[in-house]
């Protein structure tokens, strides 16, 4: 429809631009890998040091951080949480969209108003709560704050395409509540599920703050924990920061690389619904 | 109440209970402690202490906290309009002028810092702003600049952070901004371009006024998270150079998970929800009053 623009310097100006906004967005990341290849015992990173296959650092991690717990810390969380979320997400969002409760307006509104509240504020006292019960090192403790209105938001905007005349067919042929439930209604929502799977699992695995209270004992810390507390130790050697920070990295670049139509579509959505 | 419509309520009870218990027990009362907190001095050893509104009177003349207020104002004013206005640049570039494969390869390269988390981002630009060695002064070098101490210097670092943000999260703007675009029906893009508008008024009076839902949507999520900026910080600068990038959020931290004195932070973490729910009340009445 704009053909006739395609040459013309605007349009060549905007593509350079564009190109080069593309560009800024993964040079870093290019980078951070090179330098985890290379040998960085000296404050200036020469690009002869770097060797890629050389996994010294990796092995450095792994050896002498104990990085397999931090890494296997981290993959607990991910698959509770992804489990749980979905669980809780589903059932809320079923409920509040297609059950008639009385008051359920003014609930849902107050669940959706805790998205507005900083973490912060939740915090605190979630550590005085858990600390308490001696939840604290848990992995129940890491996972119970990813449990949230924004699940259960994005799974009743995906209710709402499921057609009330299925439901109310399905009860006329005297389908049982939990058969309409799992037989009928899951399976249509199953997109947004893995949608929403993929988000739980990116902030579950990129979690910062959280874990950092939560996880007093180093055999509890989470892989995000384990990366920036690298720091203390390596105030010049960049290398094993840079192969702890590539490792966490790695795991949702690959998820992205094949779902990646969970990803955009699942924000795609959330933006242009809510 | 006809018996099956009881019913279904019953099952629709049934279906929300488990959830809403979750979020009442560990996110919903958890508020209202931290409200309580706010007004005693409690350091976990002993049982909270009654003290007022004393902490917030020790708020307003803590100049670490004044301190931090003013560099999470200037973080949220960097941040939230670069990452929006450049995020509706490029989406709407691609979305009116690259509708194709090489359009569609960069959209999914600018969404990858997204991917990395806030640790993995601020490990890779402290590397590179390091003031030796660092690989932006070595490029810069090249061209005779610096080097340039980009984290030593309070004002700088704080930028150098806002910035390293905007890297981090433009990519997820981009994308809801590029739904958007695509969503505004065509019809309405074919009509201008027939009545002759150039590019630049097409963009600013057909794509924007169509998008200020998302617009307002990009606002709100960037000014909510900004204010809340922690990660970054933590990692990049622990708030550093000489307090020149504490932000509220890493104050909050320190004072209740270093210092344990829960009551104090608590006091600084209900301000800081006040704060989002103002300036949220007065980008609501702009967006309103827009109209």
């Amino acid at each position: 429809m704009i053909r006739h623009e395609r040459r013309s310097v605007r349009f060549i100006v905007g593509l350079i631009l564009v190109t080069l906004f593309a560009l800024m967005c993964v040079i870093p990341l290019i980078y951070m890998i090179l330098v985890s290849f290379a040998d960085t015992s000296t404050m200036y990173i020469q690009w002869d040091d770097i060797h890629l296959f050389d996994f010294s650092n990796y092995i450095y991690l792994f050896q002498n951080r104990d990085f397999a717990r931090p890494i296997l810390n981290s993959l607990i969380v991910v698959v509770i949480s992804v489990i749980l979320v979905d669980l809780v997400s589903c059932t809320m969002a079923y409920g509040f969209e297609k059950k008639p409760i009385p008051g359920k307006k003014p609930l849902f509104n107050m669940v959706l108003a805790t998205m507005m509240i900083p973490t912060q504020v939740v915090f605190i006292s979630l550590y005085v709560m858990m600390r308490k019960w001696g939840l604290l090192n848990t992995y129940i403790a890491l996972v119970i704050p990813l449990v949230g209105a924004f699940g259960v938001f994005m799974m009743r905007q995906f209710m709402q395409s499921v057609p009330n005349d299925f439901i109310e067919a399905a009860q006329i042929d005297g389908c049982s509540e939990i058969h309409i439930y799992t037989r009928i209604v899951l399976p249509m929502v199953k997109p947004a599920r893995i949608t929403l799977a993929v988000f739980t699992f990116n902030s579950a695995w990129n979690a910062l703050l959280w874990p950092l209270i939560a996880a007093t004992k180093d055999e509890m810390n989470t892989l995000t924990v384990a990366t920036s507390s690298l720091t203390s130790y390596f105030a010049t050697n960049y290398g094993p920061e840079m192969a702890a920070a590539t490792l966490s990295f790695i795991v949702p670049f690959v998820l992205y690389c094949f779902m990646q139509k969970q990803f955009v579509e699942g924000i795609a959505l959330g933006g242009v619904k809510g | 109440m006809s018996p099956l419509l009881r019913r279904q309520a019953g099952y629709g009870v049934a279906y929300i209970t488990p959830g809403m218990l979750i979020l009442l027990v560990f996110c919903i009362a958890p508020i209202f402690m931290t409200l309580y907190y706010s007004f005693t001095e409690y350091n976990l050893a002993q049982p909270p202490d009654w003290l007022s509104l004393e902490n917030y009177e020790k708020v307003f003349t803590n100049s670490q906290l004044r301190k931090a207020v003013v560099n999470t104002v200037i973080y949220v004013i960097i941040t939230v309009p670069i990452q929006t206005l450049l995020a509706m640049f490029v989406a709407n570039f691609l979305a009116e002028y690259l509708n194709n494969r090489y359009g569609r390869f960069l959209r999914s390269i600018i969404f990858i810092p997204t991917l990395a988390s806030y640790v993995a981002a601020a490990t890779v630009w402290k590397v590179i702003l390091a003031s030796r060695g660092g690989l932006l002064n070595e490029v810069l070098g090249i061209f005779g600049i610096g080097p340039i101490n980009w984290l030593g210097e309070p004002t700088l670092a704080l930028i150098c952070v806002s910035l390293v943000a905007v890297w981090k999260s433009v990519g997820y703007f981009t994308i809801i901004f590029y739904a958007g675009i695509m969503n505004i029906s065509v019809d309405v893009r074919e009509a201008a371009l027939v009545d002759g508008a150039t590019p630049r008024q097409r963009f600013w009076k057909i794509t924007v006024p169509q998008l200020k839902p998302i617009i307002y949507l990009n606002v709100t999520l960037g000014i909510i998270w900004s204010f809340q900026a922690f990660d970054i910080v933590y990692k990049l600068t622990g708030g550093g150079p000489h307090n020149g990038t504490t932000t509220i959020a890493y104050i909050i931290y320190t004072y209740a998970f270093q210092d344990f004195r829960i009551g104090y932070a608590s006091a600084v973490a209900i301000l800081l929800l006040l704060v989002i729910l103002v300036v949220h009340l007065i980008q609501q009445h702009f967006f309103e009053g827009d109209d």
